[in-house]
């Protein structure tokens, strides 16, 4: 069974139509890019699947259970998260208390307002796992909004690395970076993709990234799929060509 | 943690040597500063700006000025009664004011003060109308106890009310609850996508924070022998606003601090004119463009290591 069903998914904003009957499988263990020239939907998309927007039409079906009509912080819950297209992190918390709060809404005891040692240890721990695996350690103390922004945007991974989701969305992981940076990043992130326990869809605009760390590519033009397969595959397709590559392949 | 215990001491230790009159002023002052304190947990930590807090303040003080009038309910029973009940009532309020974010929040808080304002003036059997409650007793009790009926009492039954309050809310904002409510306030979309349910945290430190609110106007009622409508206008609600401001948002002791000036300049002003609000506006401006942080935020960044 695949951990993300996605059923003719549509929405539409009045006559526009932004996405367009998007199906979709992703199985466990699977890194999909979504690729597609500027306003193709693939924002619109992750939106759709962590509930920030509610679509038109169609469903989402997450690790067997439809999802369609739950709000975004409870699909959250489910074991989705996400990074932003546009840097979102808590920017006078230290880089640390940012993961340590997106580590913290795992807990059960996540509100209790009196205490909670046990859930700042907890957290802790798992937050600094996160760091570690992105290599963030040294920054930890430092306030997130004056981080650079490369390490911003992978404490961004990190914070949802530390909520152990089941799917992890990524929303142009490399967005605004240098190119020092996002040869940097991509190899983080290509580390971390490698040892195989986590199952991604992540949004990106560079293609390079896009074939560096996909297993299988989805292409979205003006809302809808219009090719669907390994990077192979897409390299070949002359839809996609014609579309948007360009020919970069 | 340090000064705190050093504001601690030096407030119970200064009954002992201030004139009657000082006693008034610095109870009243306490029952301000925890009045303020209560807004700080929704400003300072959750960013929610109240511009009606004085309806919380308002309530509580009717609240507790009917309980001592017509029932034997001992004084601290019914000022914590007063606060519990303020809080209870506030749920409500909160759910419907977090529909809205930003300025819309705060016009909605406004909104609900005057509707109260404008009840309190109407429901005469309650509030006494424009009258007011007058000859609140300060209720003995449990068994007899009656050492509140003196300026010094009521100081110090104040000062536990604050003393307690304060612990609670420090305890709050350091905890797991208070850590979400830091995350809405830095980013509140990045808080629902990490997963929480920020409109049930934000009612929730709405609740808390007119109960707080609530007690301090519960303890003000009593500690005046009045409730009138005047605690419960829009006037109030600047006011308070501005002693958070001046004192140092997300703070918890700045607020308290910004209660005791307050007070004090209204005091020394008003000897020498009757515009001292005028003046205070003054000392309101400095304050937000040359020390953001407020007094306390410019005595820590003096003492950084005296300094929790």
């Amino acid at each position: 069974m695949a951990l993300l069903e996605l059923d003719d998914l549509t929405k539409r904003y009045g006559g526009i139509v932004a996405v367009d009957h998007v199906t979709m499988r992703l199985e466990q263990g699977e890194v999909r890019a979504v690729i597609g020239p500027n306003g193709a939907g693939k924002t619109s998309l992750f939106h759709l699947i962590t509930g920030v927007v509610k679509a038109t039409e169609g469903s989402v079906r997450f690790a067997g259970q439809d999802l369609s009509s739950m709000p975004a912080h409870q699909r959250c819950q489910r074991g989705m998260s996400r990074t932003f297209q546009l840097t979102s992190l808590f920017p006078e918390l230290s880089a640390r208390d940012n993961i340590s709060l997106a580590a913290q809404s795992r807990d059960a005891k996540r509100w209790i307002p009196f205490g909670g040692g046990a859930v700042f240890r907890d957290a802790a721990r798992r937050g600094d796992e996160a760091l570690q695996r992105l290599g963030l350690t040294h920054i930890a103390e430092r306030p997130a909004g004056l981080l650079s922004h490369g390490d911003q945007r992978l404490l961004e991974v990190a914070m949802a690395l530390a909520q152990q989701p089941k799917l992890l969305l990524l929303d142009e992981p490399t967005q605004g970076l240098s190119v020092e940076e996002t040869a940097q990043a991509v190899d983080v992130l290509a580390g971390l993709f490698a040892a195989g326990d986590l199952t991604v869809l992540l949004v990106e605009h560079d293609m390079e990234v896009v074939f560096r760390l996909a297993h299988k590519i989805t292409v979205l033009h003006r809302g809808a799929v219009i090719a669907d397969g390994d990077p192979e595959t897409i390299k070949a397709d002359e839809g996609v060509q014609n579309a948007y590559l360009g020919g970069f392949a | 943690m340090r000064f705190p215990l050093a504001v601690a001491v030096v407030l119970a230790l200064l009954p002992l040597g201030l004139p009657p009159y000082a006693m008034t002023l610095l109870t009243e002052a306490l029952i301000l500063g925890l009045f303020a304190m209560s807004l700080d947990l929704m400003v300072g930590y959750a960013r929610l700006i109240s511009f009606g807090h004085a309806a919380a303040y308002g309530f509580g003080a009717y609240a507790s000025g009917n309980f001592l009038l017509h029932t034997s309910m001992p004084l601290p029973c019914a000022v914590l009664l007063s606060g519990l009940l303020g809080g209870v009532v506030a749920i409500p309020v909160g759910w419907v004011c977090t529909q809205a974010r930003g300025i819309s929040f705060s016009m909605l808080t406004l909104a609900y003060a005057q509707l109260l304002y404008a009840v309190a003036f109407k429901w005469t059997a309650v509030t006494g109308a424009s009258d007011g409650l007058a000859g609140i007793p300060r209720n003995p009790g449990p068994f007899g106890v009656t050492w509140w009926d003196t300026k010094a009492g009521f100081y110090y039954l104040t000062f536990a009310y604050l003393a307690c309050a304060f612990l609670l809310c420090r305890d709050l904002v350091r905890s797991p609850f208070g850590a979400v409510l830091r995350g809405i306030r830095e980013n509140e979309a990045k808080t629902i996508a990490l997963g929480y349910n920020t409109r049930r945290y934000k009612i929730a430190i709405v609740a808390i924070s007119y109960g707080f609110a609530g007690l301090a106007g519960a303890l003000y009622a009593p500690f005046a022998g009045f409730a009138n409508t005047e605690l419960l206008f829009w006037l109030l609600s600047g006011q308070v606003l501005i002693m958070v401001i001046v004192g140092g948002t997300g703070t918890l002791i700045g607020p308290i601090i910004g209660a005791i000036f307050f007070l004090y300049v209204q005091q020394k002003l008003s000897n020498y004119t009757d515009s001292w609000a005028l003046f205070f506006g003054v000392i309101f401006i400095a304050v937000v463009l040359f020390m953001p942080e407020g007094i306390w935020g410019l005595l820590r960044s003096r003492f950084p290591r005296r300094a929790a």
